[in-house]
């Protein structure tokens, strides 16, 4: 879990300096980009998992413009019959995660948008069907009653998309590179957002989105690829993590912050666990450092962190 | 010698409780013209607020009712509680600072207004923070009384439980209030809280926690039937005189 507040990172950095550039190298979830999205900045996010990156592009790279109607009325059909079960890769996850209707959309879904000519067009699409699964899943686990049919919601998400993008200008460039490739990039400010070893509805809800964007059921597979695909972006708590490749990325930097939040444990023990070992490992390059908090809940002792440096 | 002893702990314990009730009750006394200062001055501040959204009732009074209802129902203890409310009564503090044309609008926002009315968790958070405890939470429940449990809301997108719990109360609370009263924005105006509570199942999941609307669909229905049961016995009295 985390909950990155953009305006408080800008607002604490420019304690120090004055912001006029945001590098991301690693992100994993696109709608945290939002609120850094509308200021008038550069900004550069690097999102290791693919099917992530692509919904960062469907929402971001404004410049496609919005999911046309002639599309929507061509690909988002009403279902009258149903699909043709043994060729649905997705029948495993009948009953388990989705509804028998379920199934069937989102196998017609992932099919109906190769006949999109537009690639960017088909990644909007695309990137609808992660927000109505998300929807699906909420309500199968509070079992709450289902007002939409699965075309309307679809519609109604990329309504919404189109409402998002209005007026938008494409200051976001967006990558999907492995560790390996990344080199560090010259700006103002770089930007870690911690991630944790979690076990959240939104890690579930990421797992099945990446398999069912590369067309199988197979949801072991699909964790797998995805830790891979974060292999030391993972922070695990209370061992001893590598923090080295995060300087080097901040190496053209003029200042470092990280972001995380924190449950169950009180202030001091973050300040220790994680705060001062990123700490002796940035002293080397930046001589200012600063922690912030910020609480969210006493009761819980949850509070979110940011933890910021000046060259 | 150990009842006299006995005896003695006795009028002390005595002695010690009856000082510790005086102490109680003197400090209750300095304290309560204070609490109640504060509760009016809160009130004031709010009541300003809504004036300025252009709400003809106390709508932010309400919404921390409808806050404190949830919240009971929902399981906050009574620190929570508090928080919770004076974040209701503050929630939309922000919208001082905004400019006038953009809050009561005679055309639909473009996209740099929309902005603007955007900022006014974080305009409300920024301002109640300064000067203030950094452990007070009223500030971050009202910087998120805007996000949707679907992450499709403002400032941060934050998602489902990531948004705090009393900010996704407020959040509804705000919701049910403003779908109560009429609002010059909104071409439809809703009927009743049966309406109201149709259109908030049929967001939850989408726009609202699933589980606190479960909560306030039991309160309206317990409410309903309540109203019922009462109307009913009025007639039954009335065709019995």
């Amino acid at each position: 879990m985390i909950r990155m507040q953009s305006s408080w990172l800008l607002e604490s950095v420019e304690e120090l300096l004055q912001v006029d550039s945001v590098a991301i190298p690693f992100f994993h979830r696109f709608s945290a980009l939002n609120w850094l999205s509308h200021l008038e900045i550069p900004l550069f996010a690097n999102f290791p998992v693919d099917s992530q990156a692509m919904l960062a592009r469907a929402w971001f790279d404004v410049d496609k413009g919005p999911f046309l109607d002639k599309n929507l009325h061509k690909f988002n059909q009403l279902l009258t019959q149903p699909l043709n079960k043994e060729t649905n890769p997705f029948e495993p996850w009948l009953d388990k995660f989705f509804t028998r209707q379920q199934i069937d959309y989102i196998y017609y879904w992932r099919e109906s948008a190769y006949e999109i000519e537009d690639y960017s067009q088909r990644e909007i699409f695309w990137s609808a069907v992660y927000q109505v699964m998300s929807y699906w899943l909420t309500n199968k686990k509070y079992r709450t009653e289902v007002f939409f049919e699965p075309d309307k919601i679809m519609a109604y998400y990329l309504h919404y998309h189109n409402e998002f993008i209005r007026g938008k200008q494409n200051k976001v460039e967006i990558t999907s590179k492995h560790l390996s490739e990344l080199e560090a990039k010259e700006c103002s400010l770089v930007l870690f957002p911690l991630i944790f070893d979690d076990d959240t509805e939104e890690d579930l809800l990421q797992i099945i989105y990446y398999a069912w964007f590369h067309g199988h059921a197979d949801i072991k597979l699909a964790k797998k690829e995805i830790s891979l695909a974060l292999n030391r972006y993972m922070i695990p708590f209370n061992a001893k993590s590598d923090y080295s490749k995060f300087l080097e990325l901040a190496e053209k930097a003029s200042s470092a912050a990280f972001c995380w939040t924190g449950k169950e444990l009180a202030p001091r023990i973050h300040e220790q666990v994680i705060a001062e070992p990123i700490r002796n490992v940035f002293k080397t390059g930046f001589s200012k450092s600063k922690l912030y908090m910020k609480s969210v809940d006493k009761t819980t002792d949850t509070y979110d962190y940011l933890l910021v440096f000046k060259k | 010698m150990p009842t006299t002893f006995l005896n003695l702990s006795l009028i002390l314990l005595v002695v010690l409780l009856t000082w510790l009730a005086y102490k109680y009750f003197e400090l209750h006394e300095i304290v309560a013209p204070y609490q109640k200062r504060y509760k009016h001055l809160l009130s004031g501040i709010a009541s300003m607020v809504d004036r300025i959204e252009g709400y003809n009732v106390r709508h932010s009074a309400e919404v921390a009712k409808i806050c404190e209802r949830l919240g009971i129902a929902a399981g906050l203890n009574l620190m929570q509680l508090q928080t919770l409310k004076t974040a209701a009564m503050l929630h939309d503090v922000g919208e001082i600072l905004l400019p006038a044309d953009v809050l009561n609008p005679e055309k639909p926002l473009d996209p740099e207004e929309l902005f603007l009315i955007r900022a006014h968790p974080l305009l409300g958070e920024l301002h109640l923070k300064k000067d203030n405890d950094i452990c007070d939470e009223v500030p971050a429940i009202i910087r998120w009384h805007h996000e949707r449990w679907d992450g499709l809301g403002y400032p941060d997108n934050l998602k489902g439980e990531e948004i705090p719990k009393s900010a996704r109360i407020l959040a509804l609370a705000d919701a049910i209030s403003a779908m109560s009263n009429n609002r010059p924005y909104r071409k439809h105006q809703y009927s009743g809280r049966e309406e109201i509570l149709f259109e908030l199942e049929s967001h939850a999941g989408l726009q609202f926690d699933p589980e606190l609307v479960r909560l306030w669909g039991k309160l309206i229905r317990k409410d309903l039937a309540e109203e019922i049961a009462e109307k009913l016995k009025q007639d039954d009295e009335e065709v019995e005189a």
